[in-house]
Order: structure tokens, then sequence, then C-alpha cells
């Protein structure tokens, strides 16, 4: 395959990382909580879409209108059980134990995965899976096109709820000075409770979207944390489009790695990029905090 | 400080009793069990150790458990004494962690996990990339088999294990690790050198699980050079760490004991629910029960207490 | 009253701040609060504010106990408080940081009045209103965090050392605004380090000492009081006063 294939590709996945990535930063951002079973709230989000599809048919870029919802409000209800204790927390505290928290999550829900649907991996495929756009060279495929511009929708959507709408900017405000935001009259638990859905919805999204190009198995979770985790210490937390212009530098920097060095290297280039900028910079590449 | 002292020679006590199963029991299912909760034991001791005392969460231990089983499992099939590859998988391991670790406590908190996470990534990912064949021993090493000894090499590190426990605990080096784990920038403002204590605390750990990997490689007939770099490992020394009781000499034993039998019992009955169950229970500890099982104990114990002066 | 503290305590984990602190404000007043640093004067305003819960004692607002309140109600009842440092939210800008002052129910019907109000009493606001405050000059991101507090329709408004760090100048302006606010009606609970000012604006004015009041007294007598003006006004003093 030739270079600038690869790297268009590479690009069309990063467009998953980066909408991954934006929904883990916003939880990271705000409730100052590293929830590691993001990867699993996308796991389950792309099995809602599968199942949608075997089941009733549902296109899977239509059921997103189901799957976004549906894990909002997932992760409204784990926010409302679990997250929502541990932010009474220091920082520090926090920290370590929404670690601890989301890792019983993530190996709860991956063997549930496992018990109700099997270990197999499964895709989606549509009717139109096969069509290509042809430009030049490259042979674009149409569903991951579509997946790419889905993801930057829903990260635009995003942005404009978090500056036009007036809890988005308390969300953000909370980010950023929580006691200053209770100060102006924010009630920072909502706020939280917020962005925690909001997170959530974006990882389900992103999960149908993988279902559909891509192909999905309950043992994605880590992987897609870990894409995650690298992205958000890549473009720092603050930006919901830099989030996402990360992702796709993830994509194309895998393409180019699985280009120079071959294919079982793709996973590793992201992983020591980030070792790199962390003991380069132990606050992350932006961050300020 | 007397707690740990006492709970130690418990615990070697316990130990030592040990010992004298295999000449009662001659069955290999449960020198087995025993000698996995020995492991275990030694593995989940040695992410206490920068846990509990040092205060951080290491997602990338499996690294220190993978290069022990892989540098000993090297030299032992080439040819080397199982205990000298054994010692010599702990140095590989420990002057990799002191190489790390200067970097890596930069970071905090949420850095350090993601970083280690990385790094034990790394390495699983890269050693399964040159290391992609089934490691098998050779059938004169499978005819020498014998299971009793790995069971007593176990005992031994498991016995180790828990002294370097202890010693750490109790010792000055001890204190100064659990002030900088109450408050790291307080303790170096009063004299506490926190990088050297942390280091030294990160290579007692990180020889410890290198011993574990290299028994791992010594103990198994044939497996995938990557395997022992999963994160399944970590998460195994955090689970039982953390539902025993996380900073205290005895917890990771006792969550040790608890999680290789719970899941044999569970295995038997609900195959893949173990993990689920495992999860949910983790965290209701993480919630209500931070001390673990260790907490749980001194709570009923305090309970009776109060019951019995009434 | 419009603001009645009594038997107040508080800590911080073991280490104690307040200890039997009484205090009121009537509706209209300016009320200063003055004290050496470390006194407890910030732990005062914020448990006020709720954002630290008393070991004791009672904090009547209207004539309802606060309780443990969470700060964001308080607010809504009209008690507005500009934090030390002005915590603002350095991404945002200016018009963006004094609509979100407006966020409470009380005051998003006022909200566009309120922030005309703002920018009269602080014409160089509405100049910036789109700048980033993180791009403005002190005396310009403490006009904002006092903005945002009285975004929310205060009927109190707490300021926790407004003039720090600012060139004497600034903090004129700062007062006079104050002054004007007061004029409007909102009551005013200020604790200073320039305790000239805080006195010849304040009506009556407390000194809190290693967290308990030891003083009370009208602004001008307290001026006279030999043992505030040797211990905050003498040449030992710290020489942030000057004459207004």
């Amino acid at each position: 395959m030739i270079l600038s294939q690869q790297m268009v590709l590479g690009v069309m996945i990063g467009g998953l990382y980066g909408l991954a990535a934006v929904g883990l930063s916003l939880i990271f951002g705000v409730l100052k909580v590293l929830n590691v079973a993001h990867g699993e709230l996308i796991m389950l989000g792309g099995y809602g879409a599968y199942w949608l599809f075997v089941l009733l048919g549902l296109d899977p870029f239509a059921s997103l209108l189901l799957v976004l919802p549906l894990s909002l409000l997932l992760g409204l209800g784990l926010y409302w059980a679990l997250f929502g204790f541990v932010v009474r927390a220091d920082e520090e505290t926090r920290i370590k134990n929404s670690l601890l928290i989301g890792f019983g999550l993530s190996l709860a829900l991956h063997a549930l995965a496992v018990r109700l649907w099997t270990a197999d991996e499964r895709g989606i495929t549509t009717p139109y899976a096969g069509k290509v756009l042809i430009v030049g060279q490259l042979a674009i495929p149409l569903v991951r096109l579509a997946s790419l511009a889905v993801a930057f929708v829903l990260i635009a959507a995003l942005h404009l709820l978090l500056t036009r709408w007036r809890w988005g900017r308390a969300v953000r405000a909370t980010a950023e000075d929580w006691q200053a935001a209770l100060l102006a009259g924010i009630d920072v638990r909502r706020a939280y409770l917020l962005a925690f859905g909001l997170g959530a919805g974006l990882a389900g999204a992103a999960g149908t979207l993988v279902s559909v190009g891509y192909s999905i198995s309950p043992s994605i979770g880590l992987e897609w944390t870990l894409k995650a985790l690298i992205v958000v210490v890549l473009a720092g937390l603050g930006s919901v489009f830099g989030t996402f212009v990360g992702g796709l530098f993830l994509g194309v920097a895998e393409a180019a790695s699985a280009a120079a060095f071959g294919g079982p290297y793709r996973e590793v280039v992201g992983l020591v990029i980030i070792f790199a900028v962390l003991v380069a910079r132990p606050r992350g590449l932006f961050g300020a905090r | 400080m007397h707690a740990e002292r006492r709970w130690a020679a418990l615990i070697l006590l316990a130990l030592a009793g040990l010992a004298l199963v295999p000449l009662a029991v001659r069955r290999d299912d449960t020198l087995n069990l025993i000698f996995l909760i020995l492991l275990s034991v030694t593995l989940a001791q040695s992410w206490n150790i920068i846990a509990g005392y040092a205060g951080q969460v290491n997602l990338g231990h499996a690294a220190f458990f993978g290069l022990g089983a892989l540098v000993t499992r090297t030299l032992w099939i080439g040819g080397t004494p199982v205990l000298v590859a054994m010692l010599a998988g702990a140095f590989v391991a420990m002057v990799f962690a002191l190489a790390i670790g200067v970097a890596a406590f930069r970071l905090r908190g949420a850095y350090f996990a993601i970083g280690t996470l990385a790094l034990g990534e790394i390495l699983r990912i890269t050693t399964g990339n040159i290391f992609s064949e089934i490691s098998t021993l050779p059938a004169a090493t499978i005819a020498a088999y014998r299971l009793t000894l790995r069971y007593y090499l176990g005992l031994g590190l498991a016995a180790l294990a828990v002294v370097v426990g202890a010693t750490l605990a109790t010792s000055r080096l001890g204190l100064g690790i659990t002030a900088i784990r109450e408050d790291e920038d307080a303790a170096e403002a009063s004299g506490v050198n926190a990088l050297g204590l942390k280091l030294t605390a990160l290579a007692a750990a990180t020889v410890l699980a290198a011993l574990a990997g290299g028994l791992f490689a010594y103990y198994h007939i044939s497996y995938y050079p990557q395997h022992p770099f999963s994160p399944h490992w970590t998460f195994d020394a955090l689970l039982i760490t953390n539902i025993g009781g996380v900073g205290t000499l005895h917890g990771p034993v006792l969550g040790a004991v608890f999680y290789v039998l719970l899941k044999e019992y569970l295995a038997n009955r609900w195959v893949d629910l173990h993990l689920l169950i495992f999860g949910v229970f983790f965290i209701v500890i993480v919630l209500l029960l931070p001390g673990g099982l260790v907490e749980a104990g001194e709570r009923v114990r305090r309970l009776l207490r109060s019951r019995l002066r009434r | 009253m419009l603001l009645e503290i009594l038997g107040l305590d508080a800590a911080y984990g073991d280490v104690p701040a307040l200890s039997g602190v009484a205090l009121s404000v009537e509706p209209g007043e300016i009320v200063a609060l003055l004290g050496p640093n470390g006194a407890g004067k910030t732990t005062l305003l914020n448990s006020v504010a709720g954002l630290l819960p008393p070991r004791a004692g009672i904090i009547r607002w209207e004539g309802e106990d606060l309780g443990r309140l969470p700060s964001h109600l308080i607010v809504e009842r009209g008690l507005a408080l500009v934090p030390e440092g002005r915590r603002l939210f350095n991404s945002m800008t200016v018009e963006e940081n004094l609509t979100l002052g407006a966020f409470a129910e009380r005051a998003r019907r006022g909200q566009q009045a309120n922030l005309q109000r703002v920018y009269t009493l602080f014409p160089i606001l509405r100049e910036r209103r789109r700048q980033i405050v993180r791009q403005l000059s002190g005396g310009q991101q403490q006009m904002v965090s006092v903005g945002r507090a009285l975004m929310s329709s205060p009927r109190l408004l707490m300021l926790d050392e407004p003039s720090l760090g600012l060139a004497p100048l600034m903090v004129q302006a700062i007062l006079d605004v104050l002054v004007e606010i007061n004029r409007g009606g909102v009551a005013v609970l200020l604790v200073e380090q320039n305790v000239r000012a805080a006195l010849t604006l304040a009506r009556r004015a407390y000194i809190l000492e290693t967290g308990r009041i030891v003083g009370e007294g009208g602004g001008a007598e307290l001026l006279q009081d030999p043992h505030v003006r040797r211990a905050y006004l003498g040449p030992l003093a710290a020489p942030e006063y000057f004459v207004l």
C-alpha cells in the first residue's frame, strides 16, 4: 500500500481517536477524574449499534440518535452511582480513587460483555460497506469517510454546547476553578454530572463509528482507553478542536510508523511518544495545571 | 510498627507450616493452588510497596514481572542455573526501573498512572514483536520437572517478600516513605530525600516482581513471551492488594488467599463471571471499605470488643 | 439585621481557625473586617460564603440559618463573595466572566441591566469586554471580579482584600466604586489590609486576631484608637496605607 493511502486511512481513524479522547478529556478536565473504563464505554456503544443493526436492521449512522442519548444516560448513572462519590475528596485522592474505580468498572464491564456476547470480534456490514471513493491513486472507503465527518460534526456540536449554552459555559468554568464557579452561583455537582454524561455520550458515539468502519470485541476497551489517553496527553486539556487534531495526529503517526517499521510497531509509536512527552513535560504537552 | 513485626512473624510461621504440606499431600493440584497463592503474594507485596507505601498507583507493574520472566527464561533454557538466571532477571529489571524511575517519578497522580501504563504496554508489544514464538521447555527439562522444587522456591520468595515488606515498613526508610505518601512536599521540606526513598522502594519492589517473574518462567512449561508483560498481572496485583488492604503488610497476603481461592471456586461454577464479581466487589471496596479485608477485620474486632465490654 | 454571625468556630482539619466569632451587618451598611495576616479573615468570609462548613455557631442571613448550605445556594439568597486573588475564569472573556456571575436564578432576569450597570461602574471593562481576562492588568481583573459578584444582584457584597497587589490609583478606583455600589443599597463587608482606607469607608469595623474578634467600633473612632493606631497604622505596620 502506498504511503499516501496509509496516511489517509490514518487520518480517518485519527478522527475516531479524537472523538474518543474528547469525551475522556471533558471528564478529566472538569471532574479531575480519570475514567480508565472510558474504552469500555466505547465498546458498549459499539455493541449497542451492532445489536440495533442485527436485531432491528437500524443503519448504524441512524442508530447514533439512539446510542448517543443512551450512552449519556449510562454516564449519568455511572456518575450518580460511582464517580459522584469520588469527587468529594481532594484532587489527589480523587485521581487515585477514580483510577481504582474505573479499573474495577472496566474489569466488570469487560467480563459482562464476554459473558453476554462472547469474545468474538464483530463488525457491522451495511449494504454500502464496500463503496469506495477514488481520488487519484487513493481509494477512500466511504463508510470511514462518513465516520470521520460524523466525528467532526459531533465535536463541533460539543464546542457549540460549551460556548453558547449557559450550562456548557458553567461546565467550562467549573473545569477552571470550581470554587469560583460555586461563588458565581453554579451548582458544581450538576456541572460534573453534565460533563460526565456528555463524555460518556461521546464515547458511545465513538463506539458506534468503530463498529461500522472497523470491528469491535469485548477486549477493545483497554486499547481505546490507551488511544484516548495518548491523545489527551498530547493535546492537553481545554481545547475540543485541539484534541480532535491530536487524534488525527496520532492516526497519521501510527500510519507513518507502520510504513516505516512495519505493522506490529504501529501500536508502540503512540505509547513511546507520550512516554517521551511525559518525561520531558510531566504536565503534558500543553498542560498548565 | 510492632503490628507489622507481629504480622510478619505470623505469616512466616504460616509459610513454615506450608513447607510441610508436600510431605503430607501428594496431590499436584493442591500444590499448584498454593503455589499460585505464593506467587500472588509476592507480586502483590511488590506492587504494595510502590502503591501502599509510596502512594502512587503504578499501572505498568507487569513490566518488571515480564522482564524478570524474559531474562530468566532465556538464560535458564540456555543452560544457566535457575537461581542465577532469576537473580540476573531481577538485576536487569532493577536497572531498567531505576533508569526509568528517575523520569517517571517526576510525574504525579494521573500522569504517573498513564506513563507507567504506557511503559508496560511498550514492553509487552515490543517483546511480542521480537519474541513472537511460543516458548517451550526442551523435552529433557520437562521430564526432569519437579513441582516440589518450584513450590519451595515459591515459599522462599513469598517469605522474602514479607521480610522486605516488614523491613521497609518498620525502618527509618519506611517512615520516610510514609511521610512522602502523606504529603510529599512537606516531607521534602523537612529534609526527606523524596526521590532517593522512592527509588529505593522502587528497587525493592522491582526486584521482588522480577523474581516472581523468574519463578513464573521456571514454573510454566510453555507460554508466549509477551504473556508475563500483560496488564492482567498488574491488575491482579492491584486487585489483590486493594481487596486485602493496601499499605499494610498482611493485606496483600489476605487478599492473595482470598482472591486465588475465590477465583478457583468461581471458575468451577461460573466460568467467565469471576472477573465481573471481582470488579464489582473491588468497586464496593474502594467506595465503602478502602482498607480492604484488613479494615473489615479491624471493624469486626472493634465491634466484638465493644460488645464484650457491655 | 442582614447578616448575623454568632459563636462561629471554624477549622481546617485539626487546626482551629476561628473561635467564637460574632459579627453583624445591617442592610445598606459598609462594615470592615481588619486584622493581621493569618488572623482568619479569609476563613470567616469563606465560611459565610459556604466554602468552609462551620464547626459550631450560627450564620444567619435575613433571619434564615444558612447551616451547611452549599455556596451556589447562598449566592441564590443574595450573598456574594469577591474572593481573594480574583479567581477569574482565565480562558474566558470579560463578558463571559461577567455573565457567568449572573448564573443564579435570582440574577437571570436582570442580567442585561446588571451588565450595563457593571459597565457603567467600570467603563474600561466595556471597552475590553471581548478580551480574554488573562490579558488584563491586575486592577482590571479585580474590576471583573467585583463586577462578576455584582451580577448576582447581591444584597450583601463581601470582598476579600480587593486592593492586594494593586497600584494606589487602582485601589482608589475600586474603593470609589464600593461607595457607589453601597449608595445603590448593597451592603458591603470588606476585608482589607489597607486599614486607613477601609476605616474611612466603613461605618463600623471589627478587628480579628488569631481567630477571635478583639475589637469592634465605629470607623472613625477606631481610627483614633491607640491600639489600632499602633498595631495597624503605626510605623511598624504594613506600609500599604496612604493618605486619602
